[in-house]
């Protein structure tokens, strides 16, 4: 028997569903290059994708007919060689369609093996989201701004090909990087492409992780019902009423906090988060109203708190707030937690507003991040931007 | 006179009285695998907000099913059953009528439930058509059908239905190097269908989640008139438009102000246009060109200046031929050049 290897790429469901296609598919076709058989997919459960909600894209590759037959026999690899992760945000933790419950990014990641993190952060930076684990494993960070576009635009900002140079650095048995510019050069015929695959070749470099290192969080462990356990005519519980907020500093009850759903929280679908300028907030309603997923509680004074478990950073509170920069849209990847803003805020106000002024301007500067098409043209804009970043890097 | 139908009283849902008037109570709430910024979900909550507590909901297959009951969870907050993909309309009269022999024999309190069945345009607009037509005859049951139109079969990933609108990409109509445009048909107009078809269907309206509280209040009188009623609501996909989440809301109110999605609704035979389109039609405001809301989106990003300028004649069309703009498609003066492909 030959060496099976298997690469997965994590990445935000349509927003980059091209892209991760055309990795997948990039290293089987150089591995060919090598000799080497393979095959590409995406994960069967996370179809049909949703915008913003994580999905898996998978490569496996074998030295022969029968190492990869045995490969495919799996519904998915479960141990992989190299994990990438195409959105820094991911980090936080992944909840697909296709389970319950958040799961860290590395969970099928072979101990000792490579993490790839497509970010303009650095590592120690990544390793306060990345979850800690028992086994020991690499980290590297592809420096590079976030690739998003859509449905049927794709934004040619060559993260593809950097991506590839990065697994024939990180893991050199799969793929080399002969292979990768030989596919680039035949397949891709852009020779720019084989530049950019080449520099990141040159640059990638990982750190070592050492057990027990990382967010500490704990995740919680869901369990899904056998058929046994579930009620009469396979009925599902309907979701009760909520009831007040009670002020967590005012110890007020008032407002509304409406039931939510315990089993799927949407909040790893975010990329950016809404700040609220409560101070200039004039209680007009329109966030509240106009959120598809009931994200705001009431607060006894009127406003609305963001509920960060269940929101998942549309953006269309930001668009609909009369009120200008009270409520601003932040790159997700600034955040490490999930507390009420109002809290802070009722806390003391001078410090949260001090905060907020903060938050908001660090983030401009370090990635203004691209959430899909705006505008006809916008994308050819975006890509020399992009080269550019990644250059420096 | 005796007109051999029984009816029952429904609910007396008033219009809510502005924005901070609308109860805070949700009965589709957060926890569904919809995408960022999904209108069609947002019609969800509206409706459920704006029927109350005592409504069972039918949902034929599409994403507003499949979306919200993964693996064993649910956000709704009242009684939720799947149906069939073309059985909306049939679904809707077989609950209300098994409610009336419920409460005829006793097994249930005798009150006015709401029975609201939605569907998506692959589910009303082309399979589920013949129901909710057949039900629509039925003066004797009191249910809405909700259609949540967003323009494809979008849980299946974006094929092209009965109101994808001319041109658009889509799986079934990728553009390729020599022919340009895949889809040549033009979307269903299908609450004027099913105003034009169904006489003594006491109320037949359009709305637009951009408008939220006008939806919920529409919503509100169709389910209080008595009957069999439809709504067809326009709802901006971000997925298959494929667009930046942030645009979700201003694309619904851009089909209205370009005139692609008029607003009207048609109470007991008479036709109100209302918001935006009643201002477009008594030219208090002038449309803003198609152009503005087709190079928004990713689906109409192979368009060239002909086909932008095709359609918008087509928009030109609804609103300076058409016997009543907007409204009825009939015309006494036809002139529709497509551009050569």
């Amino acid at each position: 028997m030959g060496k099976l290897f298997a690469v997965e790429i994590i990445y935000r469901g349509v927003f980059q569903k091209t892209l991760a296609k055309n990795i997948t598919r990039g290293v089987v076709l150089a591995a060919h290059n090598q000799g080497k058989l393979g095959l590409s997919f995406g994960r069967y459960g996370d179809s049909p994708e949703r915008n913003g909600i994580p999905a898996k894209s998978f490569a496996i590759v074998a030295d022969d007919e029968q190492t990869l037959e045995e490969g495919m026999a799996q519904y998915e690899p479960k141990r992989v060689d190299v994990t990438v992760v195409l959105d820094d945000t991911l980090c936080k933790g992944v909840e697909s369609w296709a389970w319950y419950g958040l799961q860290p990014v590395h969970r099928a990641l072979k101990p000792g093996h490579t993490l790839i993190v497509v970010s303009l952060q650095d590592a120690p930076t990544l390793l306060k989201s990345i979850h800690h684990r028992e086994t020991p494993y690499k980290l590297g960070v592809l420096k590079g701004a976030t690739s998003f576009s859509g449905m049927w635009v794709y934004k040619d900002d060559h993260t593809d090909v950097r991506v590839l140079g990065a697994i024939a650095k990180a893991l050199p048995e799969l793929v080399g990087l002969t292979a990768i510019k030989q596919f680039v050069t035949e397949k891709l015929k852009n020779p720019l492409k084989g530049t950019s695959a080449q520099l990141a070749f040159d640059r990638f470099h990982s750190i070592e992780v050492k057990p027990g290192e990382g967010n500490p969080e704990e995740l919680p462990k869901f369990e899904l019902l056998k058929w046994e356990d579930m009620r009469d005519g396979v009925s599902i519980k309907g979701q009760p009423q909520g009831g007040p907020y009670k002020d967590p500093i005012t110890k007020q009850v008032g407002g509304f906090r409406p039931a939510r759903n315990e089993l799927f929280k949407k909040g790893s679908t975010r990329t950016q988060r809404p700040v609220v300028n409560f101070a200039t907030c004039t209680k007009c309603t329109l966030c509240w109203l106009n959120c598809p997923d009931a994200s705001f509680d009431v607060t006894p004074e009127g406003t609305y708190d963001t509920n960060f478990e269940s929101c998942c950073g549309c953006g269309i509170c930001e668009d609909v707030c009369p009120v200008k920069d009270c409520i601003t849209m932040v790159n997700e990847a600034q955040f490490h937690d999930n507390k009420s803003q109002w809290e802070a805020f009722k806390k003391d106000q001078d410090a949260y507003l001090k905060w907020l002024e903060k938050t908001i301007k660090e983030a401009e500067p370090e990635e203004k991040r691209s959430h899909g098409f705006r505008y006809r043209g916008q994308y050819k804009e975006q890509v020399p931007e992009a080269l550019e970043a990644a250059q420096r890097a | 006179m005796t007109t051999f139908v029984e009816e029952k009283p429904t609910q007396e849902l008033e219009a809510f009285k502005g924005v901070k008037k609308v109860p805070h109570e949700e009965y589709y709430t957060s926890g569904h695998r919809t995408c960022q910024g999904c209108e069609s979900a947002q019609i969800m909550k509206l409706m459920a907000k704006a029927a109350g507590p005592r409504t069972i909901v039918l949902g034929a297959t599409g994403c507003m099913y499949v979306a919200n009951t993964s693996y064993y969870s649910t956000p709704w907050g009242v009684p939720w059953m799947h149906t069939q993909l073309g059985s909306a309309g049939s679904s809707a009269l077989g609950a209300a009528a098994a409610l009336r022999v419920q409460m005829r024999k006793g097994v249930m309190k005798d009150e006015p439930i709401n029975v609201i069945a939605f569907c998506g345009d692959g589910g009303g607009a082309d399979m589920g058509l013949n129901a909710i037509s057949a039900t629509l005859t039925h003066p004797d049951y009191n249910l809405l059908i909700l259609l949540y139109d967003n323009e494809s079969y979008g849980n299946t990933d974006i094929q092209i239905s009965g109101t994808s609108p001319w041109g658009v990409n889509t799986s079934f109509s990728t553009p390729g190097k020599v022919k340009r445009i895949m889809h040549h048909r033009w979307k269903k107009n299908v609450a004027a269908l099913m105003v034009a078809g169904h006489p003594t269907c006491k109320y037949v309206g359009t709305i637009s989640t951009s408008y939220p509280l006008q939806a919920m209040n529409n919503i509100r009188k169709a389910l209080s008139i008595g009957g069999p009623t439809f709504i067809h609501c326009l709802n901006p996909c971000p997925k298959g438009w494929d667009f930046d989440p942030v645009l979700s809301f201003q694309l619904g109110e851009l089909a209205v102000d370009t005139g692609l999605w008029p607003l009207y609704e048609v109470e007991n035979g008479k036709l109100k246009l209302y918001g935006k389109t009643e201002k477009i039609a008594n030219g208090k405001f002038k449309r803003l060109p198609v152009r503005e809301y087709l190079l928004k989106q990713g689906r109409f990003a192979h368009f060239e200046e002909e086909d932008i300028q095709f359609f918008q004649s087509k928009v030109d069309e609804m609103w300076e031929k058409w016997l009543i703009p907007g409204v009825i498609p009939l015309q006494k003066d036809v002139n529709d050049n497509p551009p050569a492909l």
